[in-house]
């Protein structure tokens, strides 16, 4: 065991008077054990420094209650189940506005009186005459919803292709047929038009 | 042990001429104060308390012409009193866990070094707990920059006791840390 070994701490704080301070210092130049206690004295020394810089930092910072973090956590957890529980598509869609009876009614009659304003204009017998018979477009559609049959009682209507169409775009006596389906209110639920 | 003391920053003629003094001594030495009584276990606002009371009593202090030879020791002295009137947090606090206070550490480090530094000042926290009272205290206020002497103005040592007290302390955490 040295001599200067009870002072090196005291040295390295620069608290020994000045004769003391420097024979420490002369055994220390020649000891390479003391040097490596000072070195270790030097790291504990920082060491408590950084110790009491962390313990005033973190004592800067608001605390969270100790009730908080498993209330925060299961809030989160919840939310996570309701997001994957709920469907989605819970939220009804926006209302579809389809025509009523009335407004089908309505309809039919103002197509009956075109189809006898059209049918009674020199012009539009001029226009027949010339028309050649082309495929109707409607026919593919038809076979794609020819499968289609209404679950509630369904109102058909007929209506002249010359009401839809303008006059002379179709051959002469080609009809359309309007099926309404009627919903439980009253309401016209959907409207299927086929030839 | 030599007994000189770290001279301040200003001259201490002028702190009884006013206020302003007492103000420029307060943002020299509010920090390490502050660190001093929080690290002896008060709550940030127990030891702002405390900080606080000091401050106002140096100021009465100074206005009656007391001593004006260790102004820094005097103010920790004051400080160290207040707080151990406080003993129900002063243990309270030294009892919790440091593992929260110690959750900061390093935001930008690391995993691993995080983990090792969080591991090196837990066990350096438990070592601290370990030391007798006397011990962490002459740490603490060595940390703060107090010379020995003023170190012992404040615990009511001699300055040759607090030498041994500070070198019984480092020695033993360095066993603790290192083992």
């Amino acid at each position: 065991m040295c001599d200067a070994e009870n002072n090196l701490v005291a040295w390295l704080d620069g608290e020994l008077p000045v004769e003391q301070a420097a024979s420490v210092e002369r055994h220390v130049s020649v000891c390479e054990e003391c040097r490596g206690r000072i070195a270790v004295f030097r790291r504990v020394s920082e060491s408590v420094d950084l110790y009491c810089g962390a313990v005033t930092a973190a004592n800067a910072r608001p605390r969270v209650p100790r009730w908080a973090k498993p209330v925060l956590a299961f809030g989160a957890a919840a939310a996570i189940v309701l997001f994957v529980v709920v469907p989605r598509n819970s939220v009804p869609p926006p209302p579809v506005l389809t025509p009523t009876i009335a407004d089908a009614s309505t309809i039919a009659r103002n197509s009956a009186a075109t189809i006898s304003a059209a049918e009674t204009s020199p012009h539009t017998a001029k226009l027949r005459g010339t028309i050649h018979q082309r495929p109707h477009v409607g026919s593919a559609v038809n076979a794609e919803t020819s499968k289609w049959q209404p679950n509630e009682s369904a109102v058909q209507i007929a209506i002249p292709a010359d009401a839809v169409f303008p006059p002379g775009a179709m051959p002469k006596g080609l009809n359309f047929v309007a099926e309404l389906s009627i919903a439980p209110d009253g309401s016209v639920r959907q409207v299927r038009l086929r030839q | 042990m030599s007994d000189d003391s770290v001279p301040l920053s200003l001259p201490l003629l002028r702190l009884a001429a006013g206020g302003s003094e007492v103000t420029s001594l307060y943002r020299e030495l509010r920090k390490p104060l502050l660190r001093y009584l929080v690290c002896l276990g008060l709550s940030r606002d127990e030891a702002q308390d405390v900080m606080h009371d000091a401050f106002v009593s140096l100021q009465q202090h100074l206005a009656l012409n007391g001593a004006q030879d260790n102004i820094r020791g005097w103010l920790f002295r004051v400080a160290h009193n207040q707080a151990r009137n406080r003993q129900t947090s002063y243990h309270r606090r030294f009892a919790e866990s440091l593992d929260a206070e110690m959750q900061f550490l390093s935001d930008d480090a690391s995993p691993e070094q995080h983990v090792l530094e969080k591991e090196k000042l837990h066990r350096l926290a438990m070592a601290m707990r370990a030391l007798e009272k006397s011990e962490r205290e002459c740490l603490l206020l060595r940390a703060g920059g107090l010379r020995y002497r003023e170190i012992g103005e404040v615990l009511g040592m001699a300055t040759s006791t607090v030498g041994d007290t500070v070198e019984r302390a480092i020695r033993k955490l360095a066993k603790e840390c290192s083992s």
